[in-house]
């Protein structure tokens, strides 16, 4: 082509903010900080206010978690707990994903389990914690597999969808280059539908770490669930179930800003709107 | 590359019909479609919107099968898309998870890691996308997309590329000139071009032969040669008869504001009479 | 890196870490050094809840570790009655501390259950709030009571109660509740009465919000909540060892009631390392009163069991076409008062 002078691409505009790419980091940090201040204040005026003995203040669930780390517990349970959302999410991710294309791609796959799959989906976790307890025993192979089940739904139905609602242009332009069905898949479905099976994942991830309480409710005697569960019954130790909550808040909040990391690699950044 | 006197494509009585939303009713898009496409040539489809020509170029390469005739391409029946014909299409289909050089080589796994680098720095520097290798589509703009998918068709070495109105959804300015760099492409690959468009001017400022469609169910209504030497003037007195010609076998007008019955009649003020029709 | 690679690796890198570290921290597994000697046969694993009423479960491990360094049975703590029950069917232990009713209905079921021992005597008690009009049991009309369960003695106790001053279970309206979340809710008022085990019952009283309506002691004398059952699987096949283990419960029931020394000293290291509690609500429920909760006399008799069989059938939560004979086996107490405390002082200097 006659010398084309290089356009001026996207990139430039948005890698580069310049000076408001500084206050947008900024605002970032601080705000969310603020934020949290502000929460811990009114928390702290509500236990003054209400006179309540039960509910714990701040300052006492921080003497709470402060009590976990000097007993050597709090590691603990957090490994467990750690452990657990592990082993379930990664079978959940092994299991959902694959399950999830095959599903999309093959209409017929795709009439056959769907109900089955729509019909599993909405059942808590709660609900099979007896089951749970009959097939696997009191071992981590329980809580394991409620967490499983709790996250290999929505992998499972965002890999489908993603097949499903992949744009046909790229298909027919991988046609074109007359690849074999192993080829088709690896190198244009799959990452075709990356971005919204990593999307999936992320929610998934969510939702692996939100039952891990209701799944440790099953005699294992360790985790930040146990945790909560083990405050209530050691009488007034409401400053310890807060402080569970909170380490489960906390790390919840790490898991999902990783994952998020996997959004920014550039094989599936295309597939976000501009953050 | 097919011998000189075997067309490189060749469509015989080709129809094609969709079924309808009501049960048994059936819609016919093409009659009685005939062409014939000589190897090294570039022909366009015109014809108004929704008339099939899509559909055609779709059935011509393989994507869609008709409901009855005959495609032969270099000499044999059309089964599926093929790698030795590549298709560009409307809807950008470059791959928005590789790289520009990812995307030019990604027709090229079977041949070696050097060879396939020698190609695709060949195509980037024939499409002007030098500097740009390693960036990803979702950092190029329009014009610069459609030259990648360009540029990944011709590394795969076709015979043919079919094109549906590749330049469509870009601006008017990177259109006239994209239209430019593809003629210059085309005349130094000898390449056969099969080129679908809905605007009269593009067909005319690119093709040898311009195809015009009736509309839906649609047939080809009118063959015609643009004999014109390349590069084309577009403020030429032949390339503005050309291009009035197609206009009146479309059967518009070329004034603003003038009354359909009038735009429609067929042999308006502006038109000459219309030549090379089909004879059914 | 590219996103694949990096995903691989630290996927792997993290699986790997987060699973030898709890190996390492909770599961105590040895990476280096000699290996555990790997147990012949697995041990006997009792089930309990942390309530006074299992209290020698605790008791008996402890003991046992401290006097030849290991105990001869595992203790599993649970935290509700529906967990225990299941991991009791699932197989995982062979021996549990139940529900006597829960125990009855199970085999009425066609569970192949026995109890063979009970778990103490009294231990119950229901707490109003202090600032509450009750005062006698006619004062609980229409009021709402928690329960621990629908197989618990306590209901039982609930409407023999009532039935014994001319009301009837339809008078008040009963909810099942956790022992655990008991305490608050009644400190909250979202219940008017609660009843259960202790310690929570206690835990009311000692932080001044709880009033004693009654004791068990006071209106079903000698009442039993909780009874060690073993699947008759065991007691066919693993006689020695569940004969080991009531020997073993029944001596540590009568050295806690032996002296209150022994009961505090027992309040200390159960609560700091079986129930996860404070020692002074341990200590409180085991002294006050002292016949708040017994853990003599806990040999089956079956005019205990009759009578919570009838009441059991009247209230309609079993059908009553077992009985005594068939949920219960009296062959690993020959004579109760033939069994000697453990001979041991606690760790005191």
């Amino acid at each position: 082509m006659s010398a084309t002078p290089p356009q001026p691409d996207l990139a430039t505009f948005t890698g580069n903010r310049g000076p408001r790419a500084q206050n947008f980091q900024w605002s970032k940090i601080v705000l969310p900080i603020v934020v949290a201040i502000l929460f811990l204040l009114a928390w702290d005026a509500g236990v003054r206010i209400t006179g309540s003995d039960i509910f714990p203040k701040p300052i006492e669930v921080m003497r709470g978690i402060i009590q976990l780390i000097q007993r050597g517990l709090l590691l603990k349970y957090v490994v467990a707990s750690l452990y657990r959302v592990t082993w379930g999410f990664t079978l959940a991710v092994l299991v959902g994903v694959p399950f999830g294309l095959f599903l999309g791609w093959y209409g017929w796959a795709f009439q056959a389990f769907n109900p089955m799959i729509q019909m599993l989906r909405p059942i808590s976790p709660i609900a099979w914690i007896p089951v749970a307890i009959l097939w696997f025993k009191v071992t981590d192979k329980a809580p394991i597999f409620l967490i499983f089940l709790a996250s290999v739904f929505p992998i499972t139905v965002s890999a489908t969808a993603a097949v499903q609602n992949m744009q046909p242009v790229y298909l027919r332009a991988a046609r074109n280059f007359g690849l074999t069905q192993f080829q088709l898949f690896s190198r244009v479905i799959l990452p075709a539908t990356l971005p919204q099976i990593i999307t999936g994942i992320r929610i998934a991830l969510g939702v692996a770490w939100l039952v891990v309480v209701a799944a440790e409710m099953i005699a294992v005697n360790s985790g930040l669930g146990y945790l909560i569960i083990d405050a209530r019954n050691a009488g007034k130790r409401y400053d310890l179930v807060v402080a569970g909550m909170v380490m489960i808040g906390l790390i919840g909040l790490v898991l999902d800003l990783l994952v998020r990391q996997l959004e920014k690699f550039d094989e599936v950044r295309w597939g976000y709107a501009n953050r | 590359m097919t011998n000189a006197k075997q067309p490189a494509i060749q469509v015989q009585n080709l129809w094609m019909s969709f079924p309808g939303k009501q049960a048994g009713e059936q819609i016919h898009v093409l009659e009685r479609i005939n062409l014939e496409v000589k190897a090294g040539e570039f022909v366009c489809i015109v014809g108004p919107s929704g008339c099939g020509k899509s559909t055609l170029l779709n059935i011509v390469g393989g994507f869609l099968p008709c409901s009855q005739g005959d495609v032969t391409v270099e000499g044999q029946p059309v089964a599926g898309p093929d790698p030795r014909r590549v298709f560009v299409f409307q809807e950008n289909g470059v791959f928005p998870w590789l790289t520009v050089q990812e995307n030019i080589g990604f027709g090229l796994l079977k041949k070696s890691v050097a060879e396939r680098a020698g190609i695709v720095a060949h195509y980037i520097e024939m499409v002007g996308l030098h500097g740009f290798e390693r960036a990803y589509p979702r950092e190029l703009s329009g014009g610069m997309k459609q030259r990648v998918e360009i540029a990944r068709a011709l590394a795969a070495n076709p015979d043919i590329i079919y094109m549906d109105e590749p330049f469509g959804a870009l601006d008017f300015i990177t259109r006239l000139k994209m239209r430019a760099d593809l003629v210059r492409i085309w005349q130094s690959e000898k390449k056969t071009i099969l080129f679908v468009t809905h605007d009269i001017e593009e067909a005319v400022q690119v093709a040898d032969r311009v195809l015009v469609m009736s509309k839906r169910p649609a047939t080809i209504q009118n063959i015609i040669n643009v004999d014109l030497p390349r590069p084309r003037d577009l403020d030429s007195r032949g390339y503005l008869a050309t291009r009035d010609e197609i206009f009146a076998a479309m059967g518009m007008s070329l004034r603003i504001g003038e009354s359909e019955a009038e735009a429609a009649r067929p042999n308006g003020a502006h038109a000459p009479k219309p030549q090379g029709l089909i004879p059914n | 890196m590219s996103l694949k690679r990096t995903l691989l690796v630290v996927a792997v890198l993290w699986t790997a870490l987060i699973t030898v570290l709890h190996l390492k921290l909770n599961l105590h597994v040895q990476f280096f050094g000699p290996k555990p000697k790997v147990e012949a046969t697995q041990k006997f694993r009792v089930g309990f809840i942390p309530v006074t009423c299992h209290l020698t479960c605790p008791v008996t491990d402890f003991i046992n570790k401290n006097m030849s360094g290991e105990s001869f049975f595992e203790p599993i703590r649970f935290n509700g009655w529906p967990e225990v029950k299941e991991a009791y069917l699932s197989g995982y232990m062979p021996a549990t501390f139940l529900l006597a009713p829960l125990a009855m209905e199970l085999r009425e079921q066609g569970v192949p259950i026995k109890i063979v021992y009970l778990g103490h005597r009294d231990g119950t008690a229901l707490m109003v709030n202090k600032d509450s009009q009750i005062y006698r049991l006619e004062d609980l009309r229409g009021k709402t009571v928690a329960v621990p369960n629908r197989f618990s003695n306590q209901r039982l106790l609930i409407y023999k109660a009532l039935k014994d001053r001319g009301m009837s279970i339809k008078d008040i309206n009963m909810v099942e509740m956790p022992p655990p979340d008991m305490p608050v809710a009644l400190r909250q008022h979202a219940v008017d009465a609660i009843t259960s085990g202790e310690p929570f019952m206690g835990q009311t009283e000692l932080d001044g919000y709880g009033r004693v309506l009654y004791l068990t002691k006071d209106i079903w004398p000698n009442f039993i909540s909780c009874v060690l059952v073993v699947s008759e699987d065991a007691i066919k096949n693993r006689r020695p060892e569940v004969q080991r283990l009531v020997d073993g419960i029944a001596r540590s029931g009568k050295w806690l009631d032996q002296n209150m020394d022994h009961r505090m000293e027992a309040a200390e290291f159960v609560a700091q390392n079986y129930y996860n509690q404070d020692p002074r609500l341990l200590r409180f429920v085991l002294s006050k009163p002292p016949d708040r909760v017994k853990y003599t006399n806990l040999a089956p008799l079956k005019k205990d069991f009759e009578e919570i069989e009838a009441l059991a059938v009247e209230s309609g939560i079993m059908q009553g076409t077992v009985h005594f004979e068939d949920y219960v086996d009296t062959s690993f107490v020959k004579d109760d008062t033939a069994i000697q405390p453990y001979a041991w002082e606690g760790k005191k200097p």
